[in-house]
């Protein structure tokens, strides 16, 4: 890095290009076996596809770096790098929170359902007793 | 009126009887709906035991979610109010016609049980006041709620509220915040002084080492309301109108 602000270190941008690459192997590996859902993936693929292209033309990653005036790419980099897990994790808490929506109306639902079932029981089984008594 | 008493329940295998008891004493023709957040002990057989309906939650949903399902039950089953009234016997039932009154007189959608507008009966550690007023001024401040004992968790609710309640309610600690949410609504909120009884078994569901995360937590709540919507304000000035 002695002649200057210039490029990432080669090294760097390889490993950072396999990470990436085998992450999105993995995360496509996942939707087709059915074991992620493509909605909630979305943000993982397009985001991981990005940082790819960052990664594989770090004149790109060079230009961001001016623009934000940062001074070392690597440090756009990884302020990228941050902002792209942060994206990834508001997107997973905004899943988990609908689904504990979802899960409170369903127990719900469940207990009031059972409450009816149960009442239809008595229902039923007081009902022939009366046809016996008329 | 069809009163549906709602008896939120976790654990409470031995305050329910003498709960259900001065129910009977007080509210004969009331119908009365335990629901059993999910308990490990016999709260469910308990309760069948004594001939009320009974809501088995498969999943201890907190005091809010359970309030929430006797809501629902209530708007279900075409009642005209749901009363809260907690299973742990700190509920005194004996003021419960006077909590339907303004209910009945058409004066409000929510009636509070507060123990504060009169001083008698056990009304709760020092600590736990200044709590409580700091939470009516947080509401005061926040949406002009003017209510003294907003903890409070002996609470009539009329048709309106009820169904409201019933498709949103708070999750947890959802007393003071549903408070909000009703002034939010325009809905009318009046307050009948009750006394409150100590625990007689078991433990509070607030904690002392919860607390602060409690008063944080309905402190964000509050500070964080819905925006209004101009749709709901206009529903909400139109049926004032009517």
């Amino acid at each position: 890095m002695s002649a200057g602000p210039a490029t990432l270190p080669l090294e760097l941008q390889a490993i950072s290009v396999g990470v990436l690459l085998g992450f999105l192997v993995v995360v496509v590996h996942l939707v087709r076996r059915h074991k992620l859902s493509l909605r909630d993936s979305l943000l993982w693929l397009f985001s991981t596809a990005l940082a790819l292209v960052l990664m594989a033309f770090p004149m790109l990653l060079q230009r961001l770096a001016a623009a934000l005036q940062v001074e070392v790419p690597s440090n756009a980099f990884f302020a990228m790098a941050f902002l792209y897990t942060l994206a990834n994790l508001l997107v997973l808490t905004l899943g988990v929170s609908a689904g504990a929506v979802r899960a409170r109306r369903l127990t719900q639902e469940c207990a009031l359902l059972r409450g009816e079932i149960e009442q239809l029981r008595i229902q039923i089984a007081s009902k022939p007793k009366e046809k016996t008594e008329t | 009126m069809r009163v549906l008493v709602v008896v939120p329940a976790h654990n409470e295998e031995r305050n329910l009887p003498g709960v259900v008891e001065s129910l009977r004493r007080h509210v004969p023709d009331w119908d009365v709906a335990v629901i059993n957040d999910a308990s490990t002990d016999r709260t469910s057989d308990v309760a069948r035991e004594l001939g009320v309906r009974v809501l088995d939650l498969p999943v201890n949903l907190g005091i809010g979610g359970a309030v929430q399902t006797g809501y629902l039950f209530a708007r279900q089953g075409g009642y005209d109010a749901a009363v809260q009234f907690d299973g742990d016997g700190q509920h005194d039932a004996s003021f419960l016609k006077a909590l339907l009154a303004p209910l009945e007189a058409g004066s409000a959608d929510l009636v509070i049980g507060s123990r504060f507008l009169q001083s008698a009966g056990f009304r709760s550690t020092w600590a736990r006041r200044i709590g409580i007023r700091y939470l009516c001024w947080f509401l005061r401040l926040r949406c002009g709620a003017r209510v003294t004992d907003p903890t409070s968790g002996m609470r009539a609710a009329g048709k309106r509220a009820l169904d409201d309640f019933a498709a949103h309610y708070p999750s947890d600690y959802a007393e003071p915040e549903s408070i909000a949410l009703c002034i939010r609504k325009r809905f009318a909120i009046a307050e009948i002084p009750v006394c409150m009884l100590e625990r007689r078994h078991g433990r509070s569901s607030i904690g002392s080492l919860r607390t602060l995360y409690y008063f944080v937590k309905v402190s964000l709540a509050l500070l964080l309301l819905p925006p209004v919507t101009r749709q709901a304000d206009q529903a909400a000035s139109a049926s004032e109108r009517t």
